[in-house]
Order: C-alpha cells, then sequence, then structure tokens
C-alpha cells in the first residue's frame, strides 16, 4: 500500500513539475541547448579524433582493411612514412616559416603605425586610425586575387597577368609560393597589431615616462625600462593570433601556392582530403587544431599573466602627444604609402582588371563592360557578366541565405545561451556552456570544417548525411561564430539583470510573452551585434566553407576559387569587388545601427 | 480578502547558507506587515518566495487556504498565477515602454479590453499623482516619480497583495517621507494586504500594523510596532529597535557588580534569573543629585550632539558610554559628575536564553 501511495505521490509531483514548464522552462532550455551543443560541438570533435585510428569507407578500399577497424596507417603514413614529407612535413614547417615571416612584417609595421597615430601629431591620425583598420574588414584573400592578377605568369593557365601583358614576365618566386603569400598575409593581419599595439600605447600613462625623465633617463632609457615592457603583453598577444590566423587562413595559400604545389597546413588538408586519404587530413585537421589550441591558450595565459601589472588609470591616461617637426612630411607620406599598398592598389587593380579585355593592355578598344554587364563574355564559354551571370548570381543568393541563415541562428543562440548561463548563476549548466560555447574559437576554421564533415557525412539516427546540403554550411558557420553571440550574449544579459523580467512574471506574463514583450525587445541591441558581425563574417568566409561547399551550394567565395581554378580573372575579380562592397555596406550599416566601433570589436577576434 | 500563511518554509543557498530557517508567518488580511531586519537576515528572500520568484526547499505556504506551494506534494503555483503585486528596490521599470505602457502591461496580460485598460491606467496614475508623466519613458524620470510609476504599475491589477522589497530605500530623505505618506494612505484607502521588507525601523515603525523582526533567517517577534517597542521579546530584538539604541547592562563573568548590582534590590525575587538589563536612552534622566523615589546612579558627563529637537547626551557609568536623550540642553562640562536615574517600569530584564523577563 505504502508503495503504491508513494508511486502517486511522485506521480503527481511529476504532473506538477509539468504543468510548471510554460512559466519558467529556463532549466529545461539550458539542458536542451546543453545537449545540442555536445551533438554538435563535442562529438564532431571527438569523431575527428577518432578518425585518426579508423578505418573509413573511402580508405578502406586503397589499404585493405574493413571499414571502422582501428588502426596506426594513418598517424604512420603522416609522421612517419616516405610519403610524411609531402603530405605533412614540409606544409607543416612551411606553415611555420610563413607564419614566423608574417610576424616578423605585421608585428613591427602595426607597432610603428600604432605609434605614429595615438603617439604623434599627425595631421588627420583619427581619419588614419579608421582607415588603417579596413584592410583587415576585407577578407584576407582579396590581397592574393590582386596579386595573382598583376604577377600571375605562363605556368598557369588562363589570362596572363598585367605585368606579362605589359612586357615583363614575372620570375615564379615572385609570382608564386612562400613570398607572395608571406606579403598578402602581412598586408592583411598588420591592422591587427596596429590595434594591439594601438590601445596598450593609449593605455600608458605619459606621466609614467615624465616620471622616469625627471628622475633623469634618457629617451632610449625610458623606452627600454618604461615603454616596451609595458607593451609586452600587446606583442605577445599579436604574434600569437597572427600566427593563428596565419595556420587558420586557406584562401591566400591556395590561390598562391597550389599552383606550383607550395602547400601549407590548411591547403595540404584540403588536399588530403579532396585527392587524398580523409584519414591522413583527420590526422592533419587534428595537428591544427592542437596547434590552434595551444596558441589561444598561451594567449589567454598571458593576458591574465600580464593583467597584474597594467595599471588602468581612474582618472584615464593621458598620452601626451609628440611633436613630429620636421619629420611631419616623412611621417605622412610613410602612411599614405602605406594606406596605398594596402587599400588603394590591391582593390584598384581589382576593379580596374573587371574593365579590361586583358588585364595590362591600356589600349581604348580594350576597356569593356562585359564582364559586368556583357551577356556573352569573350573567351570563357556560356559566361555572362557579373550581374547576369547564372553562378555568381546563384553563388550570392547562397551566401545571403546561408551567412543570413547562420547569423541569425547564432544570434538566437548566443542570446539564449547568455539566457541560460545568467538564469541558472552558479549551475553546471552555466559553467558548461560557458566553455563549450566557447570551444569553437579554440579549433582553426578548417579543422572545424573538416570535424563537421567527418561527423555529419554519413547519417546519424535521425539526422541524413548532411554533406552536401545547405543546412550543415548553415550549422558549421553558426556554430564556428557561437563563441562572439553568446559572449554578447551573457555580457548583455547580465547588464539586464533578472528585475525587469521578474516584474513582468509578477504582472502575469508567460516565458513566451516575457521573451516577447521584455527580455528581446531589451536585447534587440546585442541580438542585431549577434547577428550582424556572423552576418559580416559569414559573407566573406571561406577556409570553413571551402571543405564544404558543392557544386550545388557554392558561396561567393567559393565559387572565386573556381573562376580563379578556370583562369577567368576578371569575373573571379568582379565577385571579389562585388564582396568587399556588400562588406562595406553591411560594416556601414552596423556601425550605423548598433553604434558599435568595428575596429574594436575585431580586436577581439582571433 | 487574502490572510498568507507562511509554514515551516525553509530556503538555503548552497550547502551552508541558511537564509530562512523554519519560518511560521500568517499575515492577517487587510494588515500592513513590516519584515524588519538587518541585510542578510532573510527578508527579501522570505518575500521572493511569497511572491514565488525563489522556491522554498521545504514547508509550505497558503493564500487565502489555497495552497501555494508545499515541498512535499510537488506544488508550486507559478509567479504568474498568484495575482500578487511586487515593487522591486531598484523599480525594475521596463525602460523600452512608456509610463502608460508600463502600467497596463499587467492589464493586457490579464486580457482585459483596450477601452477598460485605458480607463485604469489613468485611474491609477491619478490616484499616485502622476497621470501628467503617462507619456514619458522611465529614463526621463526621477528617482520618485519611477517610484510612484512601480508602484502605479502593481496597482493596476488591483493585487489583494501588495508586497514592498525595500521601497524607498533609493530616495532621499524628503521624498522618503512624502512616499511613506502615499503609502499609508494608499494602505488606508485600498485596503489591501501590504507586506514591506525594511532595514529601517523608522518605516517599519510608522507604517505597519504589525512588525516582524528577523535574524539569522528567523522571526524573533511578530507584533504591533507599539508592542515590539515597549516590550521587546529579546535582548536583539531590543537592540534592533530605538535609536539611539538601547542602552545595556550585563552580569559579568565575576558575578553582578557596579551599575548592574545596583537594580537587583529592585527585583528580590527575579534576581537570580536577570542576566541584563536595558534602558531606552529617552527613559534615562539626569539630575544633579541621587534621585528620592527612583533607581540612580552616579555618571560622568562626556558630551552632547544637539539634533535640534533632542540633545543626545553620552555618559561614563562604570567606564561605559551609555546614551540619554533629553529634551532640554543639560548645560554640563565634560567630566562633570550626574545622576542617571529611571522609574522601575521602563527597565526591561532579559534572562541568560536573552529572553524577556515580565515583570509581574
Amino acid at each position: 500500500m505504502a508503495g503504491v501511495w508513494a508511486q502517486k505521490m511522485r506521480f503527481r509531483r511529476f504532473v506538477n513539475h509539468l504543468r510548471l514548464l510554460p512559466y519558467d522552462p529556463t532549466k529545461t532550455i539550458g539542458f536542451l541547448i546543453c545537449a545540442a551543443l555536445a551533438y554538435l560541438i563535442l562529438a564532431p570533435v571527438l569523431a575527428l579524433l577518432l578518425d585518426t585510428v579508423r578505418v573509413n569507407l573511402r580508405d578502406s578500399a586503397i589499404i585493405g582493411l574493413p571499414t571502422g577497424k582501428l588502426t596506426t596507417y594513418f598517424l604512420q603514413r603522416t609522421f612517419l612514412s616516405r610519403v610524411s614529407d609531402v603530405l605533412f612535413w614540409k606544409p607543416f614547417w612551411r606553415t611555420l616559416w610563413v607564419a614566423g615571416a608574417v610576424c616578423a612584417i605585421a608585428i613591427p609595421m602595426g607597432a610603428l603605425f600604432a605609434w605614429i597615430v595615438v603617439r604623434t601629431n599627425l595631421p588627420g591620425s583619427k581619419v588614419v586610425s579608421r582607415l588603417m583598420v579596413v584592410p583587415y574588414m576585407i577578407p584576407s584573400w582579396t590581397f592574393a586575387v590582386a596579386w595573382i592578377s598583376v604577377f600571375k605568369n605562363r605556368r598557369l593557365g588562363g589570362l596572363s597577368g598585367m605585368l606579362e601583358t605589359m612586357g615583363f614576365v614575372p620570375p615564379d618566386w615572385i609570382a608564386y609560393g612562400a613570398l607572395p603569400i608571406i606579403v598578402c598575409e602581412s598586408l592583411h593581419v598588420f591592422p591587427f597589431a596596429f590595434l594591439l599595439f594601438g590601445n596598450a600605447l593609449r593605455s600608458v600613462d605619459s606621466q609614467l615616462e615624465e616620471s622616469a625623465r625627471i628622475l633623469g633617463a634618457s629617451s632610449f632609457t625610458i623606452s627600454r625600462r618604461i615603454v616596451l615592457p609595458l607593451l609586452k603583453p600587446a606583442l605577445l598577444s599579436s604574434f600569437l593570433l597572427t600566427f593563428s590566423r596565419v595556420l587558420g587562413s586557406f584562401g591566400t595559400p591556395y590561390i598562391l601556392g597550389s599552383g606550383v604545389k607550395y602547400y601549407l597546413l590548411p591547403t595540404a588538408l584540403y588536399n588530403s582530403y579532396k585527392v587524398g586519404s580523409p584519414g591522413v587530413a583527420a590526422v592533419i585537421a587534428c595537428v591544427t587544431v592542437l596547434i590552434g589550441m595551444s596558441l589561444v591558450a598561451l594567449d589567454m595565459f598571458f593576458v591574465r599573466e600580464y593583467r597584474r601589472f597594467i595599471t588602468m588609470g581612474g582618472k584615464g591616461a593621458i598620452a601626451r602627444k609628440h611633436s613630429l617637426g620636421a619629420l611631419t612630411l616623412p611621417a605622412v607620406l610613410l602612411t599614405l604609402i602605406a594606406l596605398c599598398v594596402t587599400i588603394l592598389v590591391p582593390l584598384g587593380t581589382l576593379i580596374l582588371t573587371t574593365f579590361m579585355h586583358r588585364p595590362g593592355l591600356f589600349t581604348v578598344d580594350n576597356f569593356t563592360l562585359a564582364y559586368w554587364v556583357g551577356t556573352n563574355v569573350p573567351a570563357m564559354v556560356g559566361q555572362k557578366g557579373f550581374f547576369l551571370n547564372r553562378d555568381i548570381l546563384q553563388s550570392l543568393q547562397n551566401s545571403v541565405w546561408i551567412a543570413g541563415s547562420a547569423s541569425l541562428l547564432c544570434g538566437l543562440m548566443g542570446i539564449l545561451v547568455g539566457y541560460v548561463v545568467v538564469r541558472l548563476p552558479k549551475s553546471k549548466v552555466a559553467a558548461y556552456l560557458r566553455q563549450v560555447s566557447f570551444l569553437p574559437y579554440l579549433i582553426p576554421s578548417i579543422g572545424f570544417a573538416a570535424a563537421s564533415l567527418s561527423f555529419f557525412a554519413v547519417p546519424r539516427g535521425p539526422i541524413p548525411s548532411l554533406y552536401g546540403s545547405m543546412s550543415l554550411l548553415i550549422l558549421v558557420m553558426s556554430l564556428k561564430y557561437l563563441p562572439f553571440a553568446s559572449r554578447s550574449g551573457i555580457s548583455a544579459m547580465m547588464q539586464m539583470g533578472n528585475e525587469p523580467e521578474e516584474a513582468a512574471r509578477i504582472c502575469g506574463a508567460t516565458w513566451l510573452r516575457r521573451m516577447g514583450r521584455i527580455v528581446l525587445p531589451l536585447q534587440k541591441h546585442a541580438l542585431l551585434t549577434g547577428v550582424l558581425l556572423p552576418l559580416i563574417s559569414g559573407m566573406k568566409e571561406q577556409s570553413l566553407v571551402i571543405m564544404l561547399a558543392t557544386p550545388g551550394t557554392e558561396l561567393m567565395t567559393t565559387q572565386i576559387l573556381r573562376f580563379i581554378d578556370y583562369g577567368y580573372t576578371q569575373l573571379a575579380n568582379a565577385t571579389v569587388v562585388g564582396i568587399v562592397g556588400i562588406i562595406f555596406i553591411l560594416t556601414f550599416s552596423m556601425e550605423r545601427l548598433t553604434g558599435a566601433n568595428l575596429a574594436s570589436g575585431f580586436a577581439s577576434r582571433g | 480578502m487574502a490572510e498568507i500563511v507562511l509554514k515551516n518554509i525553509r530556503k538555503t543557498f548552497g550547502p551552508s547558507v541558511v537564509a530562512v530557517d523554519n519560518l511560521n508567518l500568517t499575515i492577517q488580511s487587510g494588515s500592513f506587515v513590516s519584515l524588519l531586519g538587518p541585510s542578510g537576515c532573510g527578508k527579501t528572500t522570505t518575500l521572493r518566495m511569497i511572491a514565488g520568484l525563489d522556491t522554498p526547499d521545504g514547508g509550505e505556504l497558503y493564500l487565502d487556504g489555497k495552497l501555494l506551494f508545499s515541498e512535499s506534494e510537488g506544488c508550486r503555483v507559478p509567479t504568474e498565477k498568484r495575482g500578487m503585486g511586487l515593487v522591486f528596490q531598484n523599480y525594475a521599470l521596463w525602460p523600452h515602454m512608456t509610463v502608460a505602457q508600463n502600467v497596463s502591461f499587467g492589464l493586457e496580460m490579464r486580457e482585459v479590453p483596450k477601452e477598460a485598460r485605458k480607463k485604469r491606467v489613468e485611474e491609477v496614475l491619478e490616484l499616485l499623482h502622476i497621470e501628467n508623466l503617462k507619456n514619458r519613458y522611465p529614463g526621463e524620470l526621477s528617482g520618485g516619480q519611477q517610484q510612484r510609476v512601480a508602484l502605479a504599475r502593481m496597482l493596476a491589477i488591483n493585487p489583494d497583495v501588495l508586497l514592498l522589497d525595500e521601497p524607498l530605500s533609493n530616495l532621499d530623505a524628503k521624498l522618503r517621507l512624502e512616499m511613506r505618506t502615499e503609502l499609508k494612505r494608499l494602505h488606508q484607502t485600498l485596503k489591501n494586504t501590504i507586506l514591506y521588507v525594511t532595514h529601517d525601523q523608522l518605516e517599519a515603525m510608522t507604517l505597519s500594523t504589525h512588525v516582524a523582526v528577523m535574524h539569522n533567517g528567523r522571526i524573533l517577534q511578530y507584533a504591533p510596532p507599539l508592542t515590539i517597542y515597549r516590550f521587546p521579546a529579546d535582548l536583539t530584538v531590543a537592540a534592533f529597535v530605538g535609536s539611539p539604541p538601547m542602552n545595556f547592562f550585563s552580569r559579568t563573568e565575576e558575578g553582578a557588580s557596579g551599575v548592574f548590582q545596583s537594580f537587583l534590590p529592585l527585583f528580590p525575587t527575579l534576581a537570580e534569573r536577570i542576566h541584563t538589563v536595558g534602558v531606552r536612552p529617552e527613559d534615562l534622566h539626569l539630575s544633579p543629585a541621587p534621585p528620592l523615589d527612583s533607581w540612580g546612579y552616579p555618571a560622568f558627563f562626556e558630551t552632547v550632539l544637539p539634533t535640534g529637537s533632542d540633545w543626545i547626551v553620552s555618559l561614563k557609568v562604570d567606564k561605559r558610554t551609555v546614551f540619554s536623550v533629553l529634551k532640554e540642553d543639560p548645560c554640563l562640562q565634560p567630566g562633570e559628575e550626574v545622576w542617571v536615574s529611571t522609574r522601575k517600569e521602563n527597565l526591561h530584564l532579559f534572562d541568560t536564553q536573552q529572553k524577556r523577563i515580565e515583570i509581574a
């Protein structure tokens, strides 16, 4: 009898709990998101790890082992075999070398301009500091596309480069490989160092230097003993994050390297996946994930370590500006040259080429609008100009659809994660959500794509194989940007606090009405940022989607690579110009809508 | 009509923090009850549990005999269905809605037709004298105005129970008096049940029909304000209520001596039980010579703090500081000897358990 009664009580309690669900589903939502993120983020990473030691379908025929069998074959092949040099070690050392060289160019360049803009009376320094960030806003491979349009030689098919048309044939080492990759990556990432050093310099109070001067230190001693040590965190951060950007970027080494078989880790990974062994690709992907994670971990460690001696003056640091004096003209010239080389020349070249039949031939009859509005583009079978081109319009539609859905999904997830984390403080759910939603930040894009691909390429339970589908691209993109959205979601929810929602509860509003009438309207701003920032990133995303895009789901960014592969220079360049245009418009409207300064937003991303 | 009953309500935060400890309380319909206590004593938690914003760990909660919460039954009426009003300490007005929208929100949730809603909003705004602020946003209001809007928002739904969580603590002194008057007027007109959380004894004493003094998650005394003032149930209540605080004289470890010893002959039958004797400063009088018909003890004048209406005098009695509140300037020099005196009825006696000893 007692057992029946206890059971009855338990049932009643269960029913009562169910009845309460519509009023406070925070815990339920929390558990659902936890489960979803475990499945979407943790499981793919584990699957990738597993793929390094397990025979997959494609490899099984070649190596003669049954699918699913555990093996060390891929590890041996990647690290120890005769082909390991080609497969892994060469790209690995090259990646380190390129990344190191990029750091050596971009960081001094960024630091120098940061000092000029922040610490001297350079005329128009406000405008300069905004323009300096532009190369970082536009996609990294823009520079590579511009480079190849100028320096391409007859080694690759298709139209010749501008220089060759003008009668100068650039040697291979200028056209392809290490040098152009280093230059292009440096031009793209130097604003990152510029931002980091700029912020650091702004926080160094001039009074610190003046105190040293009063105690009798020379300018040199002051720089060495006072200023440089205070800039160390910025130096380390820009070093580590520049490194991880080079590690994660696919477009530039693909455009400038694959023609001459100069592979870096991202392109080697892609190559292994497309034409070689997926098992080896998984091993390479794991290596990139590992390096990426340790770089970010190191950065976070240093940031925490240095926070101990960075003084955030309550009064606000006063950065006294040095007078440039006679150096004004050289400084202005240097700045102008830098802006020309990083913005005007690449974008100008790209735009110019789209109006020429043969880029580099400056005769009147060589200029044309065919590549923008032509119905039949000469020398490109079946292709039309940019605005009429089916491939481009389709890819534009895909890009908008994919980046749009992904950013909406991402923004919504960000707010939900923020909501759950703030509403269930100190719970295990909150701690777990904080960490898992941050995980994609640590994983280089191409590694993350590889992981998702290896997990979702086969049907899993109720979910069919997603390879080649739009939903896979949307899913992966929204997860990759989740760290930014969830961070902004958490901080926005924290700022709002509990009371507004509790007041609505008191007034009798159910959860859905509270969300609709109170929480979301109050989070409009955060939601907008949480959607627009991923949208902008999504429109220029290439490393993440290159492995996932298929002929039906081509994005604008991947369409560019197809055009380059075919040698359709003008169409490729027109598409790049199109993307850059879209990004400028989006960035501008975002600054207008949210009042957020994008430059500062970018500084926090890796 | 709304009577709230709390039975054995418990609430802990984490393994070690007991916020509310086995609380029993009956709030009669139509009364104005204050939960008075220092910060961290569990009074806000109690209020939030009654509102349904926090869930007790155990116990039962009734509103008019209807079960609101029961741990053993797993029953919990959600906040949204309790139909109470709650005014938050920082008002929690929705910044994206105008005053009128804020006030009409609760009515919308109850699906009141638009015309009736409009009428009710105007009624409530008028009741609180803020009809001219209708179309402003909360950000455009002063603290006192926000306070009125927060009250109006809750009064709009005409709740039987109105919960107020330190509503006046963010206002300056002048506005506080104004809002106190306003609250008392509202209670007298609307006659709903009000539960008022405060750490300010003046608010509790002046507004309430009953005061519950809370300490460490327990209710030490629950009585009308004057009863609490005149007959504090234990030492903590006596010490907490009244300003300047009551003067205490205790038995020391060595036994009864000095000033404490001097009280004992007044209570020959209780002498063994008394552990502490308390006198309110306003009951402690000064005289140049020993009083003839009441208790007296020599003291030394230290200094005087004139407030304008009173003179707060600090004295040394047996090397301890004692306060007295006088209606006129004592005109004494520091170090001057004087006698403190009081009548037997004004003494509060407490036993070793700190409980009040009733004088038969």
